[in-house]
């Protein structure tokens, strides 16, 4: 569908570009304009415009002194100052270590949450015996273990993505466990009258039908290891985004600071970005929403 | 097939009473009845979904045990898996049974090409109009190849409109491929329109059998049609349901 509307954005574009430049002004008002439909396709305006209005107000700062002009600086010197930190490796360094550790911990975390899920949904017991004790220490806040994780394994990778895998676990475990408690039960009865065995049931019908609501864990989940990570990070790490923010607050640099927690978002946005684009991918059967209930 | 001294019940509401129906192969029966009559209950007994607490039915002298492909259904809510395309649903079938998967998609094709929607093959099914929902619900059945077709109100949450086009072509189907159907309806003229014999239910209980003797194709011209309409009408109106029945017929 969306393959099928490309081109027409496109011609939209270059069409309404080329009308302007010969019509000019009295085509600008009806229509957007070419600058218009790149807005509109990549919604950064409102990104763009908090830069800019952070750059101007610390400029103005500078000046002004309404307070140390320190603790807020401008975009552009955080730029310079970030380009000079990138030359020294350090940057590359905590990105690639930060990456690894997120990656690992939470496809572990949710391949054990699927699969835990699988082995609940199918067998009671196993169920009636995990269930409480999930519920029993599932509602602690992951970051609570951290100290302990550090004391029991030390203080090496395996707490930090230990304690990512966890954080991602609980989530993805439940929605998971949902998703499969809600397949449609005529679903299932159709699959067994058309012969399918209760084994091809479960990886044709059941897993198929849980997807969307792993996918939801997932992005749930996303924010929840974001935070483990850098907070795992800020405690007995050597590498990673979140040590250069301890590590800056220790010689007060604070631009370094604003350097990692901008890198964190990104990071974290490029992630979540990544899991849209697979959700995107696998639901391309799904249909709703807003989107679909009125033609705009 | 034969559904010999059934009976269910929920709790202490006991749903079917001593129901006896045998179904001989090619017939087309249609259980006709008012809301919780207990003719869903009964098509999901001989489905195999549900398990009658006396008596016993049986297919080829073989007691249902449970669901299995020889018995096929359709749903009055289509229940396609939407994650499938259409031809992936309708292959569905075939190829859990262990047909060679080239092989099944020809088959899948082939039922597709019988309720006519060859274009809408790479379809998903949200995508579909409900009639054209229920006749991949129908081509799905059909193609992993039943003994007996158990349809449940397949043209319930239709509109007026596509009903009685669905209920032509699956007319036609019928004359192609001579399949046994159970349906179940609550439209007296489906019912009279589709069935060589009309099983009417009441609480529980079959209260009357009617053979329709009219020849294919039907319609409401058709000599007997409407004599066959008001009997069946008031068998199932000489009783306190009469303005819930009065309601029904127009549907």
């Amino acid at each position: 569908m969306n393959g099928a509307k490309w081109p027409t954005v496109k011609d939209a574009g270059s069409l309404a570009s080329a009308e302007t430049t010969v019509i000019g002004k009295q085509v600008r008002g009806k229509r957007p304009a070419a600058s218009g439909t790149f807005f509109q396709k990549y919604n950064i305006l409102p990104s763009l415009l908090f830069f800019v209005l952070w750059e101007l107000f610390s400029r103005v700062n500078e000046s002004a002194k309404f307070f140390n002009p320190n603790f807020l600086p401008a975009p552009t010197v955080l730029l310079s100052e970030g380009w000079e930190l990138a030359k020294t490796g350090i940057i590359t360094d905590s990105i690639i270590s930060s990456t690894i550790r997120i990656l690992l911990g939470f496809v572990i975390g949710s391949a054990v949450a699927v699969a835990l899920g699988v082995v609940m949904s199918k067998f009671k017991a196993v169920e009636r015996w995990f269930s409480p004790i999930l519920n029993l220490v599932g509602p602690i806040p992951a970051l609570a273990l951290l100290p302990l994780f550090i004391i029991w394994f030390g203080i090496g990778e395996f707490p930090k993505v230990l304690l990512i895998a966890w954080t991602t676990f609980i989530p993805v475990l439940v929605y998971t466990l949902d998703g499969f408690k809600s397949v449609p039960s005529t679903l299932i009865r159709s699959a067994l009258s058309l012969g399918a065995t209760e084994r091809q049931i479960f990886t044709r019908v059941m897993l198929p039908s849980a997807i969307p609501n792993f996918l939801v864990g997932a992005q749930v989940s996303l924010g929840l290891s974001f935070s483990a990570l850098i907070v795992s990070e800020m405690m007995g790490a050597k590498s990673g985004l979140g040590y250069i923010i301890v590590d800056a607050r220790n010689y007060f640099k604070i631009t370094n600071m604003f350097v990692a927690i901008i890198l964190i978002g990104l990071e974290y946005s490029l992630f979540s970005y990544l899991l849209k684009l697979v959700e995107r991918r696998i639901m391309a059967w799904r249909k709703g929403g807003l989107r679909d209930a009125v033609e705009k | 097939m034969e559904v010999r001294q059934v009976g269910k019940s929920f709790g202490s509401r006991s749903i079917l009473k001593k129901v006896d129906l045998t179904v001989h192969s090619h017939e087309f029966i249609c259980i006709l009845g008012h809301s919780g009559c207990g003719k869903s209950t009964l098509l999901n007994m001989i489905a195999g979904y549900l398990l009658p607490d006396e008596g016993e039915i049986t297919v080829d002298g073989e007691a249902v045990k449970g669901p299995s492909k020889s018995r096929g259904m359709v749903f009055q809510d289509h229940a396609l898996f939407p994650w499938m395309t259409v031809l992936d649903n309708i292959s569905f079938g075939p190829e859990v049974q262990k047909m060679p998967k080239a092989q099944a998609k020809e088959t899948a094709k082939e039922f597709l090409k019988l309720v006519g929607l060859e274009p809408y093959a790479s379809h998903y099914p949200g995508e579909l109009s409900g009639g054209m929902k229920q006749r991949v619900g129908i081509a799905r059945a059909l193609a992993s190849r039943p003994d007996i077709l158990l349809m449940d109100e397949p043209f319930g949450a239709l509109d007026v409109l596509t009903r009685e086009t669905m209920r032509i072509e699956l007319q036609k189907i019928c004359s192609q491929l001579k399949p046994t159907i159970l349906f179940v309806t609550h439209s007296i003229s489906e019912a009279v329109y589709l069935a060589d014999r009309v099983v009417v239910m009441k609480h529980g209980e079959i209260a009357e059998i009617f053979e329709v003797g009219i020849k294919h194709p039907r319609s409401s011209h058709s000599a007997g049609f409407g004599e066959m309409m008001s009997r069946i009408e008031r068998v199932l109106m000489d009783e306190e349901h009469l303005e819930l029945a009065s309601a029904k017929v127009g549907s």
